[in-house]
Parts: C-alpha cells; sequence; structure tokens
C-alpha cells in the first residue's frame, strides 16, 4: 500500500497545477448559453496546452495518462474551482468507446474535433418509456438505400442545443429479444429531421433538452460496433461514465463542504455539538468516498477495465452530496434559501445527483446481482 | 499511488483466513461462549506462528511489520470471531510500544510479542474502566484518561470478571490507582489502537454480509429466493456500502499509522467513527434478511451482532470521532486560511 503519488505523478500534478494557475479563465458568466461559450473556450485552451484529454492515448492526441494522473487531472481541476470542460460527455463518453468499438475511419474522423470541443457531442439513450429500463427504448431506425432512418423521442440530452453529433441508440430488430435489436449510431445533429425541444429543471435552468427525430438520416458507416450490437456498445459508454467522474465530484463535494465548515466556524455555530457531528459525519463520508474511489482505481489499473464497483462510488457521491446540501441550508437558515445564496441552488441540483447516471435504485440492482451475486429481481 | 496489500500482505491473510477457518468454526465459537472460556490452545498456536508480535519491534522479540500487517490479522480474526485475548493484547502492545519509555517497553513488550505476559487498553475515568477486553487473564493493563495512559500491573488493580451481552470475548472492569505513566504520544497510540479495533469490526461486518447474501440466495418464500426481492436485496446492497465504506477507512488509517503520522490523527477517527456505525447496521441487517431463525440462539449471525456492540463501545465512540474529525479539520482550514 503506496497512499502518495509516486514522482510522476507528483510531477504531472505540479505541471498541471502551474499551468492551471497561469492560465485560470476566472469566474463563469452568468446565463446558460453565456457559460457555455466560456466553457468551450476554456476547452481549446486545454486541447492547445494539450490537457484536454489526458486520459486518451498518445495516437489520438493524449497523454496516455494512468488512471490516478486522470484521477489528479480531474481533482486539480476541481481544486482550483476551474469549469470542467464544455464538450465532457465527447471526452469521457463518446471518445473512449469510439476508441474501443469505433472503426479506424471513424476514430480518424471523430476523436480531434472531440478534443478541440469544435464539435460537442449528446448522448441520446433515454426515452420517455426507457429510463432505467433503457433497452426497452422503442427509436426506429429502418434502412433506406445506404442510409437508415430514425424515428423517436429522446428526453434528457444535456447539451444537445450546442451538440454537433449524438451518440444514439435505436432499435434496428424488432423481432429480436430486446437487447439484441438495437444498433449504435453517430447522428448528425444538423438536419431537418433533428429538434431539439429545451426542458427546464427544477433550477429553472435548460441543462437538458428532449429530442424529437423524425427520419432522421443516418449514413451507414456511421453504425458504431456492428448492427445488432448496440446494447453491448451503450454498455461501454455507462461503464466510462459511472468510472470518470468520481473523483471530479468528490473534490466539488470537499470544497462545498471546506466552505460551509469555514461559515460555520465563522458564525460560531460549530460551537453547537449537533451541528458538530453532523458535519463530522459529512466529513467522513467525503473521506471514504475519496478513498473508494482510489481502490477502484487500484482494482481497475490491476484487473482491466472500470468494474460495477464504480456504482458504489456514484452512489456514496449522490448520498454524500445530497445530505451536505440538505444540511447546509439548513445550519446556515434561511437566508441560504433566498437569491444570492448559492446553496439554494446547489440544494436544487443536488437532486438531481442520485437520478443522473443510474438511479440509486438501479445502482443497488447491479450491485446486489453483479457484485453480490444475488439471484435476478423478481 | 497504490490502495492494495503487498503479495506478502495478500499471503498473511491468506494464512490467517486458512487457519481460523479450519481451528474455529462456528462449533467452536458456540462452545466457548457456551462454557465463557476460550480454547486455550488456540491462542498458543496463533503466537507460535509470530502473531502477537507482528507489530512489536524485533528488538523485543516481534517479527518488525507494521499496523497494516497487525490490521490484516485483526480483521480476519473479526471475520471468524475467534475467540482469544489477541486484541486487547495487541491494541495494549501498540501503545506501551508507541508511548513508553525504554524501561516500559523492554519490561511488557517481550512477554506481550510472546503472548506469554499479554496487555490490554482501555479508557478509564478517576483510575476505573467498566469493560475492558480480557483484563482478567492480561499481565499489563494499560488505562488511558484524556491525553495521558498508565500501566498498571495485573495484580496492582482490582479487576472484576464481567458477563457482558458478547459471549464470545471475556471482559472484566478494572480499578487502580496510580500506576505507572507512559511519557510518550498517548494520542498516537490510541489512534494505532483504534485503527487494530476498526479492522476487526470491518472483519465482523464483512462476515455478517457474507451469512446474509449466503442465506438471501437459499432462503426460498413465495417460490422464490429472498434475495431476487428487492426489499432484501437492497438491505444487502446497503450491507457493501457500509463495509466497504468502513474497509477504505480503516486501510487509510493503518497506512497513515505506518507511512505518514500527520494524516493519523483524522484517519484513525474517520476509521473508528465508520467502522462502528457499519458493524452496527451491517450486523443488524444480517439477523433481519435471517428473519425469525437469525432471532434464535442457533442462527450464529447474533454472535457478530453482540461483538459489534462491544468493539464499538471501545475505546472513542463514534459520536467523540466524529466531533474530533470537526475540530481537526476547522482548524486545519483556519490555519490554511490564516496562513
Amino acid at each position: 500500500m503506496d497512499l502518495t503519488f509516486n514522482e510522476s505523478e507528483s510531477s504531472f500534478r505540479d505541471e498541471l497545477r502551474a499551468w492551471i494557475k497561469a492560465n485560470h479563465p476566472g469566474e463563469e458568466p452568468a446565463g446558460e448559453d453565456e457559460g457555455y461559450a466560456f466553457r468551450r473556450d476554456w476547452q481549446r485552451q486545454l486541447y492547445e496546452a494539450g490537457w484536454a484529454a489526458v486520459h486518451w492515448p498518445t495516437e489520438y492526441g493524449g497523454r496516455d495518462a494512468t488512471l490516478v494522473e486522470a484521477a489528479i487531472f480531474n481533482e486539480e481541476l476541481a481544486r482550483a474551482r476551474a469549469p470542467f470542460p464544455a464538450n465532457v460527455l465527447g471526452l469521457l463518453l463518446a471518445g473512449p468507446t469510439l476508441m474501443i468499438w469505433g472503426s479506424d475511419e471513424q476514430k480518424q474522423r471523430y476523436l480531434d474535433p472531440i478534443m478541440s470541443g469544435d464539435e460537442i457531442w449528446c448522448q441520446g439513450f433515454s426515452e420517455p418509456e426507457a429510463g432505467s429500463d433503457l433497452a426497452s427504448l422503442k427509436s426506429k431506425a429502418v434502412r433506406d438505400g445506404d442510409d437508415w432512418l430514425v424515428t423517436g423521442q429522446k428526453v434528457w440530452t444535456s447539451g444537445a442545443q450546442y451538440s454537433k453529433w449524438c451518440m444514439l441508440v435505436a432499435r434496428t430488430d424488432f423481432d429480436a429479444p430486446k437487447h439484441k435489436g438495437l444498433t449504435y449510431f453517430i447522428l448528425d445533429m444538423e438536419q431537418e429531421g433533428v429538434e431539439v425541444r429545451p426542458l427546464r429543471q427544477i433550477t429553472g435552468d435548460p441543462e437538458f433538452n428532449e429530442l424529437f427525430l423524425e427520419n432522421a438520416r443516418i449514413p451507414a458507416e456511421n453504425v458504431v460496433g456492428g448492427e445488432g450490437n448496440g446494447w453491448t456498445v451503450a454498455l461501454t459508454t455507462l461503464m466510462n461514465e459511472r468510472a470518470g467522474l468520481a473523483f471530479g465530484l468528490q473534490v466539488g463535494m470537499k470544497v462545498a463542504l471546506d466552505e460551509l465548515t469555514e461559515e460555520l466556524a465563522a458564525s460560531g455555530k460549530l460551537n453547537d455539538p449537533l451541528v458538530a457531528d453532523k458535519l463530522g459525519e459529512l466529513h467522513i463520508k467525503c473521506e471514504i468516498l475519496r478513498l473508494t474511489a482510489y481502490r477502484g482505481l487500484t482494482a481497475t489499473m490491476k484487473y482491466g477495465q472500470p468494474g460495477p464497483e464504480g456504482s458504489l462510488t456514484k452512489w456514496m457521491w449522490s448520498q454524500g452530496n445530497q445530505e451536505l446540501m440538505q444540511f447546509a441550508t439548513e445550519a446556515l437558515g434561511p437566508q441560504s434559501l433566498s437569491d444570492g445564496s448559492a446553496w439554494g441552488r446547489s440544494l436544487l441540483r443536488s437532486r438531481g445527483n442520485s437520478i443522473e447516471g443510474g438511479t440509486t435504485e438501479v445502482l443497488k440492482n447491479i450491485i446486489a446481482e453483479r457484485v453480490l451475486g444475488l439471484p435476478r429481481k423478481k | 499511488m497504490n490502495f492494495d496489500f503487498t503479495e506478502d500482505q495478500h499471503e498473511i491473510k491468506r494464512t490467517a483466513r486458512d487457519l481460523l477457518t479450519k481451528r474455529s468454526g462456528f462449533e467452536q465459537i458456540r462452545e466457548a461462549a457456551e462454557a465463557e472460556a476460550y480454547d486455550e490452545s488456540l491462542f498458543k498456536e496463533l503466537c507460535e506462528l509470530g502473531w502477537a508480535g507482528i507489530a512489536v519491534d524485533e528488538q523485543y522479540g516481534g517479527a518488525g511489520l507494521g499496523v497494516v500487517e497487525l490490521m490484516i490479522l485483526c480483521e480476519e480474526l473479526g471475520f471468524s470471531l475467534a475467540g482469544s485475548p489477541f486484541l486487547a493484547n495487541a491494541i495494549g502492545g501498540l501503545m506501551i510500544e508507541h508511548a513508553g519509555s525504554d524501561e516500559q517497553r523492554a519490561q511488557w513488550l517481550p512477554g506481550i510479542a510472546t503472548g506469554e505476559a499479554t496487555a490490554t487498553l482501555a479508557l478509564a475515568t478517576d483510575g476505573v474502566a467498566a469493560v475492558v477486553p480480557d483484563a482478567d487473564g492480561a499481565a499489563v493493563i494499560v488505562l488511558v484518561e484524556g491525553d495521558s495512559a498508565v500501566l498498571v500491573a495485573r495484580g496492582d488493580a482490582e479487576v472484576e470478571p464481567l458477563t457482558t451481552i458478547d459471549p464470545s470475548r471475556r471482559y472484566a472492569r478494572v480499578t487502580a490507582s496510580g500506576g505507572d505513566p507512559l511519557p510518550g504520544d498517548v494520542v498516537g497510540g490510541l489512534a494505532r489502537a483504534e485503527v487494530a479495533l476498526s479492522a476487526e469490526m470491518v472483519g465482523v461486518a464483512q462476515r455478517s454480509m457474507e451469512m446474509a447474501i449466503e442465506y438471501a440466495k437459499e432462503r426460498k418464500q413465495f417460490d422464490t429466493p429472498i434475495g431476487a426481492f428487492q426489499a432484501v436485496s437492497h438491505r444487502c446492497a446497503q450491507m457493501l456500502f457500509d463495509t466497504e465504506g468502513a474497509r477504505s477507512a480503516t486501510y487509510f488509517g493503518g497506512w497513515a499509522a505506518d507511512a505518514d503520522e500527520s494524516q493519523l490523527a483524522l484517519a484513525a477517527a474517520i476509521a473508528k467513527a465508520a467502522a462502528s456505525d457499519s458493524a452496527h447496521s451491517v450486523t443488524n441487517s444480517s439477523i433481519q434478511v435471517h428473519g425469525g431463525i437469525g432471532f434464535t440462539w442457533e442462527a450464529d449471525v447474533h454472535w457478530f451482532f453482540k461483538r459489534a456492540q462491544l468493539d464499538a463501545s471501545m475505546l472513542r465512540s463514534a459520536s467523540t470521532c466524529r466531533a474530533l474529525v470537526t475540530s481537526i479539520t476547522a482548524a486545519s482550514l483556519a490555519s490554511a486560511g490564516g496562513a
């Protein structure tokens, strides 16, 4: 066991830390579009300095960073309160999926613009009738000469309004069992058959969208991983989704927790033993999340792909972060729920944590069946 | 960054698991609990293998390994629940080694390392420690009050054996006046002891969880294994969540004890709080998953529930540790902000 960073990990961190310090873009501007443009510029800056996709192999323009270094990247970004790059779904999901399943032509065509942020990606998986039961999705793709025509509806599509491409899963075989009849496509968002309608979240922001597809055209060469193989390809995307973000999220929680601790100390509220007890519990949860994420990372480096244990850290984070925001607003009092306080907004945003990226209930099923080996649910 | 045991450490874990599985099954645990006496030959065997002195310095006859190796043994002993004065002796030894004078070390550590003259450790108030593990058979008792501690030879203490709700271990009430003060870092010694104790609780939680899962796979109601019902399977997932969280925290504490003293105070408090809460919740859930049979003397899950209660009550409580985590964190933020 060695829980320190080795020499190359330390020098990676120091170099990155110095670079962020010299290039920090400052506070993100208010407003959805302004914020997005700001993060897109930030990504361009990262790209030009070679920091946009540290975990990618050098042959695709990354730094071939180890998993630990990739974790350090997310930690440092969060610690410096620098924004995450705009094309986060492209970098964490589409890119790695294409590296595993994509053809040489696809890798050649799509990977670089993902990294630079020139082409933004969104994820077209969930549908109104297919949420946790993703494999029951009904969007239908039919052949039309050399092309596919897709008709259907997708939902919770974050960043669709800015996207050039969509990772789309649609049904190509209605006679096959539900997991078998799916195909994974790269859909061009800039066409007539695609309509994006913003969906307002409980925060008031339209962070995500509904996507309406009416005979949207996809050329055959935009199939990823082969016809009928969509479920397997989609799982690669989902595993990356849960494994990649843990470190940034953990540090985000730690930064908020430290801020809360300072505010409570300044107001004298830490002298209340009940406040100190609950705050201690939250610090413990946050530290356990960090340590468990590092344990998972060691296991991944030793045994290969991110495993279902990633479900545990996602669950730990969502629960911890929700408890943190609830406690913060309780302890700080009603002014934290009014205009001008970030806590109120963070409280609302945190409500989505146990739903986005796999509901806690689905994560528990995954843990029960795939980690503990319990029989499939009734 | 490598959060895994070395090959040697994995080997210690495997050896311990194999031996304890062979030597101390539920039949032996039940026998010992009902007779309120240990199988003396088991502790002798562990001592012959050098376990008692695993973390004791070589100059005192120990193996000179670290808290991490000791923690591995404690976890396996918690997993098997084998009855012996091992943990009490180990935590007493950690305190004497870390906070004792050269004379105190030379006097007590050789007996601790061979297991021939064992130690124990407890928190006391005004010379009274209400529940001390394995004090009756110990040669030396370490009593901690606040930031200081004293050594009391068995003959100088009043030791009254107790029956507790945990019949798998012997406990006693200890009263002593005076004693030989430990001159060194008592708080650091206590932190090391708490990591070892937490490791035992991780083992207790792990075994309880495995028993619940095994039962949930086999037990059928409504023609279905109960583990297929989400009300049951989600409870099992929660057991993994709690056990793995406590394990992460405890291993970090073991590493800090051996490699980074500056993080130990916080790491040990986190470990003891997390392991105590997890041991409570997981052993509680295990009985629940077993249903009515889990509430009978015949089912073996209750031994773990009982051990968890006593373990969590020893040394600093989870709530004391949570308050400590807050004060350490607030102080380090204040000094970082002021710097």
